[in-house]
């Protein structure tokens, strides 16, 4: 598996939380070459069985959000211009004189408008996303006939790779973890495992962890291991508050978490020799484990999180080895030491 | 056609002081039967033979260079500290993705919105608090592939979209130059020089030595303005507005210009049929101001491009703006040309 190109594939297709179709379906593609048992449900989660089923031993959800951040149409001024309101957290500050396309019946690109500098009155302030504007250079009538409120919004930008592998896509959160769970998947390919491995790439995480909740109920695992992305230092960041870049696997640990769980984890990437980072959280992680680890009588959960550079902007980089090395404790997991082969 | 070129022209990578490959791709696209010299700042100076010897000597200007930024140092673990060259609209900065001339592409970043204060949350941050990340490990690293000084320019895709809108970076001046261009590759009636001019983003420094080397009678500059007209602006705030036409303004921050010929142009744009506006307000500047105060003083005109959202990665003009702009120019060379 090419990890780097189905990366890069994911993140190319839109997905804003909620109308995750495209996503789902190129991520359902790629699950197929795993397991036949597979499908996209209404809400556009992706859901899967890997490998045998064996009701005497207990059961492994891996899952990850597919879902990105950006925008929803609310309203088509007299000007044509487009108002919108956020779907995930936008980092407002990135929003100026960004390039987008508007999911409608067509593919209309735009400019999220700008005051320049020589006219700007108060210079420091930025916009606030209920003041953005989108110039699609469209007239109301015209436009309307394209696109409709209620349309997604993805700002554009290009996967590229920089120096030592490593990658700038939008929406690295949290295709990256998506890919991870895929690659350990390779990896588990004819191994036997330890639990019956079910998969998911849950919608509206960004929104409140809504697939997560549907997902947690109609698995109902015993354990979760949830991939999500988490933040890599930057030089402006608080170092104790933040992962490093390159340096491997998260394994959260925090009161919300299954501490059975992270020691496990801890001891596998040891002995594996699998490059690994704590990730310390004081309550709940913020991610799809908290859903899922109460849903029904509860389960067991851990986060792995791939640090990455920039979060909820155009311009998430992430490391390739990262992703490589949480599959690697994915399958660690989930592998049966010892045992034969799962025919 | 000129939007062909115009695309050629934005792609190219010019900041202030770094204009070679703009320059370079200009003197390619030249006809043979100009004739053109490089001044010692780079000033690209085309002089062109036309049907007869006009009355007056008249320059046309847009300047080459474009916004963009320069790296000034190189942190122990390889980010690359940088400043802005031209003013750069500073909430324009991160989240993107910047490219080398060498092909090494970085990113502008910061740490996450979850990890900022409220207060960060509605500011944008001050470009010396940036770095550009490439990727490298360490300082060593990203010295193999950027040296101090070396420019990193916007990765912004140009596309037409809309009802004839153009979006690009380096639209302001390329559409100047795109104009020139064109005008260059027609028999004219008229001698004519044309200056492609450096470093006006840093304070329009090239212009200055050319308008001395040409000494012409009269200058047309060649521009893109500031136009504010999308929503949230009303009256006066819009400054000026796409599908209106050519731009002619009455004062900038650079320039009173010469109300004869501010009259004269709106005088041949009604004469011609062609759309012309000015601006409601006193804002900006251009070359005029370096041009209009040289060799004893000229008396200059700008005509510009309505241009949204300039000096970021993202400029948007109109097509049919960029085309009225070149008529007026030329209608106003031809005049100039012949005034007694």
């Amino acid at each position: 598996m090419d990890i780097k190109k189905a990366l890069v594939d994911l993140c190319s297709a839109d997905g804003v939380s909620g109308d995750e179709i495209a996503a789902s379906q190129v991520a359902l593609s790629m699950l197929k070459e795993y397991t036949d048992d597979c499908e996209i449900d209404r809400f556009y989660n992706v859901t899967g069985h890997f490998g045998q089923r064996d009701d005497s031993r207990p059961t492994l959800l891996l899952d990850a959000h597919i879902d990105r951040i950006g925008f929803i149409v609310t309203y088509i001024d007299d000007d044509g211009f487009v108002k919108v309101a956020q779907c995930g957290g936008v980092d407002r500050r990135i929003t100026a004189a960004q390039t987008v396309t508007i999911h409608g019946k067509e593919k209309i690109k735009g400019v999220v408008s700008v005051l320049p500098p020589h006219v700007k009155s108060d210079k420091e302030s930025v916009a606030k996303i209920d003041e953005l504007v989108i110039d699609t250079g469209f007239s109301k009538e015209e436009l309307s006939e394209k696109i409709a409120l209620g349309d997604r919004i993805t700002i554009d930008c290009e996967p590229c790779e920089l120096l030592n592998g490593r990658v700038c896509a939008s929406a690295a959160d949290d295709r990256s973890g998506v890919v991870s769970i895929l690659y350990a998947l390779e990896l588990l390919k004819d191994k036997k495992l330890r639990y019956n491995i079910d998969v998911s790439f849950t919608v509206q995480e960004e929104t409140g962890e809504r697939g997560a909740k549907m997902i947690g109920y109609r698995a109902a695992p015993d354990m979760v291991l949830e991939m999500d992305v988490s933040f890599a230092a930057t030089p402006d960041s608080e170092k104790h508050k933040c992962g490093v870049l390159s340096k491997g696997v998260m394994i959260g640990i925090a009161p919300s978490l299954s501490r059975r769980m992270s020691d496990e984890l801890i001891s596998l990437a040891e002995e594996n020799k699998i490059p690994y980072q704590i990730e310390v959280m004081a309550d709940e992680t913020g991610t799809n484990a908290d859903a899922i680890g109460v849903s029904k009588g509860g389960a067991q959960a851990c986060t792995l999180s791939i640090p990455l550079r920039y979060m909820h902007t155009p311009v998430e980089v992430v490391d390739i080895e990262d992703i490589k090395s949480t599959a690697a404790l994915i399958a660690a997991f989930a592998e049966e030491k010892g045992g034969e082969q799962d025919a | 056609m000129m939007p062909d070129m115009m695309k050629e022209l934005c792609a190219l990578c010019g900041t202030s002081g770094d204009e070679r490959e703009v320059c370079d791709y200009i003197i390619t696209k030249l006809p043979k039967n100009c004739e053109y010299k490089v001044d010692p700042l780079g000033n690209l100076i085309v002089n062109k033979k036309g049907a007869r010897t006009p009355v007056n000597k008249v320059m046309l200007a847009a300047h080459q260079d474009e916004v963009g930024f320069i790296v000034t140092y190189i942190t122990d673990d390889g980010f690359l500290k940088f400043a802005p060259v031209g003013g750069i609209n500073p909430e324009t900065i991160i989240g993107r993705q910047l490219r080398f001339k060498n092909g090494t592409i970085g990113v502008i970043g910061t740490k996450a919105i979850h990890q900022q204060s409220e207060s960060e949350r509605g500011k944008a941050p001050k470009p010396e608090s940036l770095y550009i990340d490439i990727g490298a490990v360490s300082k060593k690293e990203a010295e193999q592939k950027v040296r101090l000084g070396d420019c990193a320019y916007f990765v912004s895709e140009y596309f037409e979209f809309g009802n004839g809108m153009i979006k690009g970076k380096a639209l302001d001046d390329r559409a100047g130059c795109a104009i020139m261009l064109d005008m260059l590759q027609k028999d004219l009636p008229y001698d004519i020089t044309c200056v492609f001019t450096v470093q006006e983003e840093i304070g329009t420094r090239g212009a200055r030595t050319a308008a001395y080397t040409v000494s012409p009678d009269y200058a047309i500059v060649l521009e893109t303005t500031t136009a504010c007209d999308f929503s949230g602006n009303e009256g006066e705030k819009r400054v000026c507005e796409l599908s209106k036409g050519c731009v002619v303004s009455y004062m900038d921050k650079g320039t009173i210009y010469s109300r004869e010929l501010y009259n004269l142009a709106f005088d041949t744009a009604k004469e011609q049929n062609i759309p012309c506006q000015t601006k409601t307000v006193v804002a900006g500047g251009n070359d005029s101001g370096a041009i209009h105060t040289a060799v004893g003083g000229i008396q200059t005109i700008a005509l510009s491009v309505p241009c949204r959202y300039l000096h970021s990665p993202a400029c948007v003009i109109k097509k049919d703006d960029l085309i009225a702009t070149q008529r007026l120019a030329y209608e106003m060379y031809v005049k100039l040309c012949e005034k007694e």
